[in-house]
């Protein structure tokens, strides 16, 4: 990539959209990897040679995939209504969510993964559950599971303490100033911490493509934190690279092809490993910002009393 | 540069008759020069990749010894590049462009270095007058469009379509490298020539593949191409839908030698470097020997001297020797 000018990184030379550049300096674009790395690590005198572009490319592209799963720390946010289908279609850019949350009254309340089954498939069947099928020899199915359509009305309990749980508005016994239940099995002792929460709960059906969520979000504004893999659509002019991976994606490249050549020495390959290795390493520290005023911040906690 | 081939023709002579061997005529003589020359010619690249293969085992100095370098040279002599011509008999341009040959590029190709795609069309129309070596649109607006000097015009209304390049630049007018525009009206357009992307080579085993690859399937960023007997396909296929003209940098292969003379009186031909037709040879003087050397084999073939042949082998061995 080309230096720009201060107005055109400011104001885009007056285009729209204005802001296409800002921040621009912290990456490099896909094509300028292919370009340095063919340039400078390929050819007639260096380890690499007689390897197609194409190669390179995808090599490039992998392995911004795979930093965009985690080394990048480049989240992206979605914000959408959840509707009384109780579905999220997931983002069309959506690898894996990192947090998902309710937003309401100017508050993030952030939700808790459902362990349980919270949709499911079904078949319809006569009386004696045979499935029926149609004249292709395909099962028939309802519109709704009879999961799901218990969870899409609100009647679908939940080991969770929110509106969904068996309990909740059953009447208790107060006995000095405590609430004591009847409990239909056995007696619980305690709070399960990893159940006790207010707010709905969701899971996400991979293969579906959604995040079902309990009745409890019904129309309700869901905030969707997730990772891409930086693929920008298919589209290569758009792909960028932070700065400090730069180094770490020529290593890839270059050891991800020595790798997959024949007749390449171990030795030269586990170079490149280790090359590569340690250059993620430093990367993945440096991203992570940490440097004196952030340590201060946490050490300013030091002296809180733990009650 | 002084001729050479003259000089050639002497010496091959000279050592011909040294021994009565026989008498060359002048067009046996061109013959065997263009063979000789032709395999000079693609010696160069195999002898540069003998020496690259020794610069890798560090046999090979820098500077003065630089042997690569001058190989490349005198390879690099035989480097040009043109802007290819789509195949297309419609106005509708296809992604298929016809290689280098005489008819289109005035040379063939020995082997495409690099293939350069451009995608961005500044300015398209029809001309309204026709000027010689230029362009004329009294509707354009060339320099708001932003054309450049070295921006590439195409005329898309002939079939196979011509090009030329931007050699000055006005407000409806452009001047041009070529006269493509000889009738009016013809279509145009004109096209960026500082947007430009590489073609890579992939083999017709391996573009279906790539074409069915997501992460690497040919884009206007990345294209690629396959070659066939004297075409080129570019790809991505929907390229079609896309202003496009594509450019060939290449090794031509070098134009066949031509000892051209006079007849005097006695009948013995003199050489005569003025007549229209004559062509010296192109590859450079380090090859005088080497073109002696092979031009004196195929006598000693032609003649069934195996004498000659032999002394002419000799020489070569010799001569190869002495090359690092």
């Amino acid at each position: 990539m080309t230096y720009i000018s201060q107005y055109e990184y400011y104001e885009n030379n007056g285009n729209n959209p204005e802001d296409l550049n800002w921040g621009s300096y912290q990456y490099v674009s896909l094509a300028d990897v292919v370009t340095n790395f063919l340039l400078m690590y390929s050819g007639n005198h260096s380890l690499v040679n007689n390897e197609e572009r194409f190669k390179i490319l995808f090599h490039a592209k992998r392995a911004v995939q795979e930093l965009n799963y985690d080394a990048f720390k480049e989240i992206k946010v979605l914000e959408l209504n959840v509707p009384h289908t109780l579905r999220y279609i997931l983002p069309s850019d959506y690898v894996n969510w990192v947090r998902i949350s309710v937003y309401e009254n100017g508050v993030l309340r952030p939700l808790s993964e459902n362990i349980q089954t919270l949709s499911s498939g079904a078949y319809l069947q006569d009386n004696l559950s045979n499935i029926l099928f149609d004249q292709n020899g395909n099962a028939l199915s309802p519109q709704n599971s009879a999961i799901d359509y218990d969870r899409i009305t609100g009647t679908k309990k939940s080991i969770y303490l929110n509106a969904g749980n068996q309990f909740d508005n059953q009447a208790g016994y107060n006995v000095d100033g405590f609430w004591y239940f009847d409990y239909a099995i056995g007696t619980r002792y305690g709070l399960n911490t990893e159940t006790a929460n207010a707010n709905p709960t969701f899971n996400v059906d991979k293969k579906a493509g959604v995040i079902n969520f309990d009745s409890g979000m019904s129309e309700r504004l869901c905030i969707l934190e997730y990772v891409s893999d930086g693929m920008e659509n298919g589209d290569n002019s758009l792909i960028t690279i932070n700065k400090l991976f730069e180094s770490y994606i020529y290593a890839y490249i270059k050891y991800e092809v020595l790798n997959a050549k024949f007749g390449v020495q171990e030795y030269v390959i586990q170079r490149a490993k280790k090359d590569k290795q340690a250059l993620l390493r430093n990367a993945k520290i440096r991203i992570s910002n940490i440097h004196p005023g952030r340590l201060l911040m946490n050490l300013r906690g030091l002296d809180k009393i733990l009650k | 540069m002084s001729v050479m081939i003259n000089s050639v023709r002497n010496t091959v002579i000279a050592v011909l008759n040294k021994n009565n061997y026989g008498y060359i005529s002048p067009s046996d003589f061109n013959l065997y020069a263009q063979q000789a020359q032709l395999e000079l010619f693609m010696k160069y690249f195999s002898d540069y990749n003998s020496i690259i293969n020794k610069e890798n085992a560090r046999m090979s100095g820098t500077d003065y010894a630089d042997f690569g370098k001058s190989y490349s040279e005198q390879m690099e002599e035989f480097i040009v590049t043109n802007l290819l011509t789509n195949t297309s008999v419609t106005s509708t341009l296809s992604n298929e462009y016809y290689l280098p040959s005489l008819v289109t590029t005035g040379d063939e190709d020995y082997m495409i270095s690099k293939i350069l795609c451009y995608s961005k069309i500044l300015a398209s129309g029809v001309n309204t007058s026709v000027t010689a070596l230029q362009l004329v649109d009294s509707s354009a607006s060339f320099v708001l469009a932003g054309v450049s000097i070295g921006d590439v015009v195409v005329n898309t209304a002939v079939s196979p379509t011509v090009t030329a390049t931007v050699t000055s630049v006005s407000a409806t007018a452009l001047g041009l490298s070529a006269n493509i525009f000889t009738l009016t009206p013809q279509s145009y357009r004109v096209f960026d020539s500082s947007v430009q992307n590489e073609a890579e080579k992939v083999s017709a085993g391996k573009i279906t593949l790539l074409n069915m690859s997501p992460l690497t399937s040919p884009s206007v960023n990345y294209p690629a191409y396959t070659q066939t007997s004297d075409t080129i396909v570019v790809y991505p296929s929907s390229i079609i839908n896309l202003p496009l003209q594509v450019q060939a940098t290449y090794f031509r292969y070098p134009k066949n030698p031509k000892w051209t003379f006079i007849t005097l009186a006695n009948g013995e031909p003199v050489f005569d470097q003025s007549q229209p037709d004559y062509q010296d040879f192109e590859v450079g003087f380090q090859n005088e020997v080497g073109l002696i050397v092979k031009i004196l084999q195929y006598c000693g073939v032609s003649i069934r001297e195996a004498q000659v042949y032999q002394f002419a082998k000799q020489e070569e061995t010799e001569n190869n020797a002495q090359i690092p």
